[in-house]
């Protein structure tokens, strides 16, 4: 699934490396693969995106209207299979990444209590 | 767009882009692998080692399209539907596996649906007529162990005009009619009914009027006798002319008007009758005549009464009513101070019972041995589950590696299991569908032999949804009981085992064989009850038919004549029968004939309380017969002379005695020449003859004592008789005769018919002779089947032993102790399941008890024999594959790994 990497502290949920995904494509279309490198860097290298996590995670979004696909040529004139977000799909990141935000203050509240 | 929705439509198109789908995945995962092997390579790794770099951290490709394809899918039901194609093609490429396992279950299905349509029957499905709810069906008790359910005229007439508790009250008499048709009268199966028979069954007619409380009185209503048809009556005698309503019908030689036509769906009150014409009760001294049962008040239990309950009110409420007019109504019907004592002694109350399913009598007959019959089928379906899942198990044991293969490119184990599961489900369906298509068949003729008997008898043993439900709900449990245990099995291990090991025996297997061991001890073990039983009955059935009646039913041939009817009486009719008797000895192959009123072990009855002068009376049983009557039953005439037509009433009363009856009477003395008395009116009789003693009523019971009265002298005016011919050859030729003999001598009675003392034997033991048939047939399946898995199971197990063995064989093992090794398995399992049977037989047999005639339900020879066959059987089975096993050549062997 989703891991940090050289640590083993566990999966992230899903619902979160769907939250990444939608994020990844806010500034326009980008294949499977681009996805996966634009979390591993934006994440200072520290998230990696396993493949058969992704994949399902896209088509996923895919079906359920989220997000929508095309093929067209890849930087290196390839074929290959661009996601985009559709309105539906800006709607859910929005709600998504309030709630992210809520979450994470919440549990570093917890955490920095002394 | 609603998330589901759009997901919904995405696999909906999906469904015819699959191949287009399937590409694109393909494409996109390469694109993938394609950017991360070119990312690899930038980062200095070795060309030789890009491939193994990208398989690690990609996986296997493969296993994520599944996963992705899964996505978008309707994944059960496309999945189902693949399962099911896979899974024909598997078993077709098996058909022995397949015919096997199809047949055991359709047996097991189709004689559980068979039992089960009877027992639905005879004793579940409800009366075809709204509300049957509502019916009651009424009794009484008077101390005796059971309710009486016979009615006398007083006691329902009284009965009928309470109406607190329920709507209507009725009561009705089965009988039969003698209808004048084109060529003389015509004995039709009928039913006398009381005025609210047709009001409290709630069924309009299909033309015309029902009987009403007004139909019902002497005489008939204001327009005379009136009577109802059946539809099948209409339509066999009126040809469903729809001017019937008005036609006269001649009944018993007395004008009837028919009123009206009921439809087909209307059976009555009681589901084993089918009644053709319905006459008001108060015709009973038309219809039945000489007879009659109203004047005869209460010593005619002849009636069958029934209630509908008022819409709300309780069985509970209807008892509590009953109970406060029951002694009324016991002081209402008769001014005999003695009746009335002897009743309120055994504290007489009537009562009330559900009649949702109608009244037959037959039930309380029946019931017990159909439970039992029922108890076995499950039996035989246990066992057929118990031997498709070893079966199974062994098969998918032999099937390991290409699970193993499935886990390892990709299915999941619960995917593996469900097609498994479909595998299973598809033998379960066609299985069922097989035996319920023969279920009728096997059904019908069960019910005829119930009903043999009693020819008026119609079962309606047809599928209903009642019956449907019951067979899917043994095909569910089929599935389930054969299915899942080996699909879970084979399925659970880790799959580089399977690998790894290929076809080496290893010990974890050996673990796990002992499930499918103990399955086929069980079957065994059940296999081992079934043939005890089966043991039991037939062995029961045959001292029934050693025990012997008294006389020798080969070639006996009974001829019923109607003459209650017809104008001749006492004397007159008399030369009448000795003319149709010596027309019925001329005819060729005719040996003897000669006539008795009743007809030994039809269970009908007449007896009488006799007494030696000065001494006790004791109960015997009586007959009435012609001369000649023991030579023709062949019944030794041991003392005496046989009667002659002289013997009329003026010639003084004459008796013979059987042998039982005169050592009673008579204990050391000669019986011949002296007079018994008989209680009630004190007329003497002589006794002329001393014979041979004959089973009576029920063979069960030894032959009682009884005495015999010349017909001539018989007091009834138009004695309807038998006659009893012994003929050589068949039978076939005697029915015309007999037809055209009495339309030449009594143009006016009906068509007499015709019996066989074979059959008359045959019937009087029905349940038994069933249930011997069925057990055989059941234990001889059960025998077959468990044969079947025995040697189905060792066969798989040893071939996947061949190298194993061959190894054995290289190392110097002698062919003798192969065979051996591999007998000993199943020998360990017949064993251990005899052992487990025995007990259970033992145990379960005392069941049967009551159904045994003269035979110990542990008859040490039966369970001997039973073990002796099943060890017999279970060594055959397991000798071929041990033998087969022996030839196994060890190079072969090992080269084949």
């Amino acid at each position: 699934m989703l891991r940090e990497e050289q640590t083993d502290s566990g999966d992230l949920i899903q619902g979160t490396l769907e939250m990444l995904v939608l994020k990844a494509l806010t500034r326009g279309p980008l294949h499977g693969y681009a996805v996966a490198e634009w979390i591993h860097q934006t994440s200072q290298q520290l998230l990696k995106v396993e493949e058969g996590a992704l994949y399902p995670a896209l088509h996923r979004l895919e079906l359920r209207g989220l997000l929508k696909a095309e093929w067209g040529a890849s930087e290196n004139n390839r074929r290959a299979k661009f996601y985009q977000l559709t309105a539906e799909g800006k709607k859910k990141l929005n709600a998504e990444s309030q709630r992210w935000a809520r979450l994470s203050a919440a549990v570093a509240f917890v955490m920095q209590a002394s | 767009m609603a998330p589901n929705l759009h997901e919904f439509l995405g696999r909906l198109k999906s469904l015819f882009r699959k191949q287009r789908l399937d590409r694109e995945m393909a494409e996109e995962l390469e694109f993938h692998q394609t950017l991360l092997r070119e990312k690899l390579l930038r980062q200095g790794v070795p060309q030789s080692q890009v491939d193994r770099a990208t398989r690690q951290t990609f996986g296997n490709p493969n296993r994520w399209q599944e996963r992705l394809r899964e996505l978008w899918q309707f994944r059960t039901a496309e999945n189902l539907l693949r399962d099911v194609s896979f899974s024909l093609r598997l078993l077709k490429k098996s058909p022995g596996f397949t015919a096997i396992a199809v047949l055991t279950l359709a047996l097991g299905v189709g004689a559980n649906t068979a039992v089960f349509s009877l027992i639905n029957g005879l004793l579940l499905r409800p009366l075809p007529v709204p509300h049957a709810e509502q019916l009651a069906v009424l009794s009484f008790e008077e101390g005796g162990p059971q309710p009486e359910y016979e009615f006398c005229t007083p006691f329902f007439r009284s009965l009928e005009t309470r109406h607190d508790v329920f709507s209507d009250i009725f009561a009705y008499n089965t009988d039969t009619l003698q209808v004048r048709g084109q060529s003389g009268n015509e004995n039709i199966h009928g039913m006398l009914v009381s005025g609210q028979f047709f009001t409290a069954l709630q069924t309009p007619p299909l033309l015309g009027r029902y009987l009403t409380p007004e139909d019902d009185q002497p005489g008939g209503s204001v327009t005379g006798l009136a009577v109802v048809l059946s539809e099948s009556f209409w339509e066999r005698w009126f040809n469903r002319a729809l001017d019937v309503v008005g036609r006269k019908l001649i009944i018993a030689n007395v004008p009837f008007t028919v009123v009206g036509v009921m439809p087909k769906r209307f059976i009555g009150a009681d589901p084993t009758q089918r009644p053709q014409i319905f006459a008001p009760l108060s015709a009973d001294p038309i219809i039945d005549a000489p007879r009659n049962h109203i004047d005869d008040g209460i010593h005619a239990w002849w009636l069958t009464v029934l209630a509908r309950r008022q819409p709300g009110a309780s069985l509970e409420q209807a008892n509590a009513a009953l109970q406060t007019i029951s002694i009324p109504i016991l002081h209402e019907s008769s001014s005999d101070p003695q009746f009335i004592s002897e009743k309120e002694k055994g504290h007489f109350h009537f009562a009330a019972e559900s009649g949702s399913r109608g009244f037959t009598f037959i039930r309380t007959l029946f019931r017990k041995p159909l439970t039992i019959m029922f108890w076995m089928c499950g039996g035989i379906l246990l066992l057929a589950c118990l031997n498709l899942a070893s079966l199974l198990m062994a098969r998918s044991a032999a099937r390991e590696r290409e699970l193993a293969t499935r886990l390892a490119m990709g299915a999941t184990r619960r995917r593996l299991v469900q097609q498994l599961i479909v595998e299973s489900m598809l033998i379960a369906v066609i299985g069922t569908a097989v035996g319920i298509a023969a279920a009728p068949t096997v059904s019908h003729f069960l019910a005829a032999m119930l009903s043999s008997g009693e020819s008026a008898i119609q079962l309606d043993a047809s599928l209903d949804f009642r019956v449907l439900a019951f067979a899917a709900l043994i095909a569910v449990i089929s599935t389930l009981l054969i299915g899942l245990v080996p699909a879970l099995q084979s399925t659970r291990r880790d799959l580089n085992d399977h690998i790894k090991e290929g076809q080496h025996a290893s010990h974890l297997q050996e673990r796990r064989s002992i499930l499918p061991r103990i399955l086929l001890a069980c079957e065994v073990a059940l296999a081992l009850v079934l043939v005890v039983g089966a043991g039991l009955l037939a062995t029961s059935v045959v001292k029934l038919y050693e025990s012997g009646t008294g006389f020798d039913p080969k070639g006996l041939v009974n001829i019923a004549f109607s003459m209650d009817k017809q104008g001749l009486q006492g004397d007159q009719l008399m030369q009448l029968y000795q003319q149709l008797g010596d027309n019925l000895s001329h005819q060729p192959g005719v040996r003897n004939a000669s006539f008795e009123f009743i007809v030994p072990l039809s269970h009908r009855g007449w007896n009488g309380r006799y007494a030696a002068p000065g001494q006790s009376a004791h109960m015997i049983w009586l007959n009435s017969v012609a001369p000649r009557y023991f030579e023709t039953m062949r019944i030794p005439l041991y003392q005496g002379r046989d009667f002659t037509w002289g013997d009329t009433k003026a010639s003084g009363l004459k008796i013979i005695l059987n042998e039982a009856a005169a050592k009673q009477f008579f204990p050391g003395r000669n019986a011949v020449g002296q007079q018994v008395i008989y209680s009630r009116t004190k007329t003497s009789f002589e006794v002329v003859a001393i014979v041979g003693d004959a089973k009576y009523r029920d063979i069960r019971t030894p032959a009682p004592p009884a005495g015999y009265v010349p017909i001539m002298q018989d007091e009834q005016p138009k004695p309807s008789l038998n006659a009893v011919v012994r003929i050589d050859g068949p039978q076939t030729p005697l029915v015309a005769a007999a037809r055209s003999i009495t339309a030449r001598l009594a143009p006016s009675i009906p068509a007499p018919t015709m019996t066989t003392m074979d059959d008359v034997v045959d019937n009087s033991m029905s349940a038994e002779r069933m249930m011997a048939l069925l057990t055989v047939f059941f234990a001889a399946c059960a025998l077959l089947v468990t044969a079947i898995g025995l040697y189905g199971t060792l066969a798989y197990s040893t071939a996947r032993r061949t190298s194993e063995i061959g190894i054995r064989m290289a190392l110097g093992a002698q062919r003798a102790r192969v065979v051996a090794l591999v007998f000993r398995e199943n020998a360990v399992v017949a064993f251990g399941g005899c052992g487990a049977g025995l007990i259970a037989a033992i145990l379960a047999s005392r069941a049967l008890a009551s159904f045994l005639y003269e035979t110990s339900p542990r008859d040490p020879w039966i369970l001997f024999g039973s073990v002796a066959a099943l060890t017999a059987i279970a060594s055959a089975a397991s000798l071929l594959p041990a033998l087969r096993a022996a030839r196994i050549e060890p190079i072969s062997a090992i080269r084949c790994e």
